[in-house]
């Protein structure tokens, strides 16, 4: 999965002063971290959602098995975060295989 | 049928003319939903398999889903039903054939057909009343439910050389 930006988010109390001294600078709304999940539903065969893990994601095996059982066992998950429009091409993309999926902002 | 094994130039399977029949059939009721879908939108409201098909890409926010629904919808409506119809091209010389065919299909095809296949089991379960984890069909659900099985035993068998194809 996309790292995080190294950037964090500006605390709005943060002083200017200090925020000069470390370099903290705003983030574009383009740049906040959104995530895609993937939701369970009862149709889609376990290796099916595991293999769309491997081949859409780039996921490796053990890792896609992991994001599968969990989707399974709590309902969702989180399989990739970064801006807004990568998550849409994402969500598409699982839609196209017939996965159910949502992105939406990253909690912080 | 016989499951899909990797050939030269892809993969290949061998199928009855009356499994053939009931495919095409099938993938021709998917591409004729997803076509009334894609020109209306309200559909997904009145038809819980369509809303599976096509679903919402944000969940707690309106004015986003809607705008994406405006963008989207119909353009992802139209390739799910360029998978039907490539499956059932695919499938259209077993057909018309007398006796076991023999199905040749490259990793587009592939893909292709696990995703038409996994379109079908998605309005098949909602058609059955499966929505929740653990849910049977019902007795007189029996034919659907054969063939929900039947398709998933499929897109299994086709996942297992389409993962084994990829390495390579």
């Amino acid at each position: 999965m996309p790292a995080l930006p190294t950037v964090p988010l500006v605390d709005e109390s943060t002083r200017e002063s200090t925020r000069e001294a470390v370099g903290v600078r705003e983030l574009h709304a383009s740049e906040v971290p959104w995530i895609t999940i993937v939701w369970n539903d009862p149709v889609n065969l376990m290796s099916y959602v595991a293999w769309v893990f491997r081949r859409h994601f780039g996921m490796d095996a053990a890792t896609a098995q992991r994001r599968m059982m969990q989707v399974h066992t709590e309902g969702r998950a989180v399989v990739a975060e970064g801006n807004r429009e990568a998550m849409e091409r994402h969500v598409e993309a699982m839609h196209e295989y017939g996965l159910w999926a949502t992105l939406e902002r990253s909690p912080r | 049928m016989r499951g899909f094994i990797a050939v030269d130039g892809g993969f290949e399977a061998l199928v009855e003319p009356e499994e053939a029949r009931v495919l095409t059939s099938l993938a021709a009721q998917l591409q004729s939903l997803l076509g009334e879908a894609a020109d209306d939108e309200a559909l997904s409201e009145e038809d819980a398999a369509v809303a599976r098909l096509l679903p919402d890409a944000y969940r707690d926010d309106e004015d986003a889903a809607a705008e994406w629904r405006r963008l989207s919808r119909r353009a992802l409506a139209e390739r799910k039903a360029g998978f039907a119809a490539r499956f059932a091209a695919a499938l259209a010389e077993a057909t018309a054939a007398s006796e076991t065919t023999r199905i040749l299909i490259d990793e587009a095809g592939g893909l292709d057909w696990v995703r038409a296949i996994g379109d079908l089991r998605l309005v098949l379960a909602e058609r059955m009343g499966l929505h929740d984890e653990g849910d049977e069909p019902s007795e007189e659900d029996e034919g659907a439910a054969e063939l929900y099985h039947w398709l998933a035993w499929m897109q299994d068998d086709l996942v297992g050389v389409l993962d084994a194809g990829w390495g390579e």
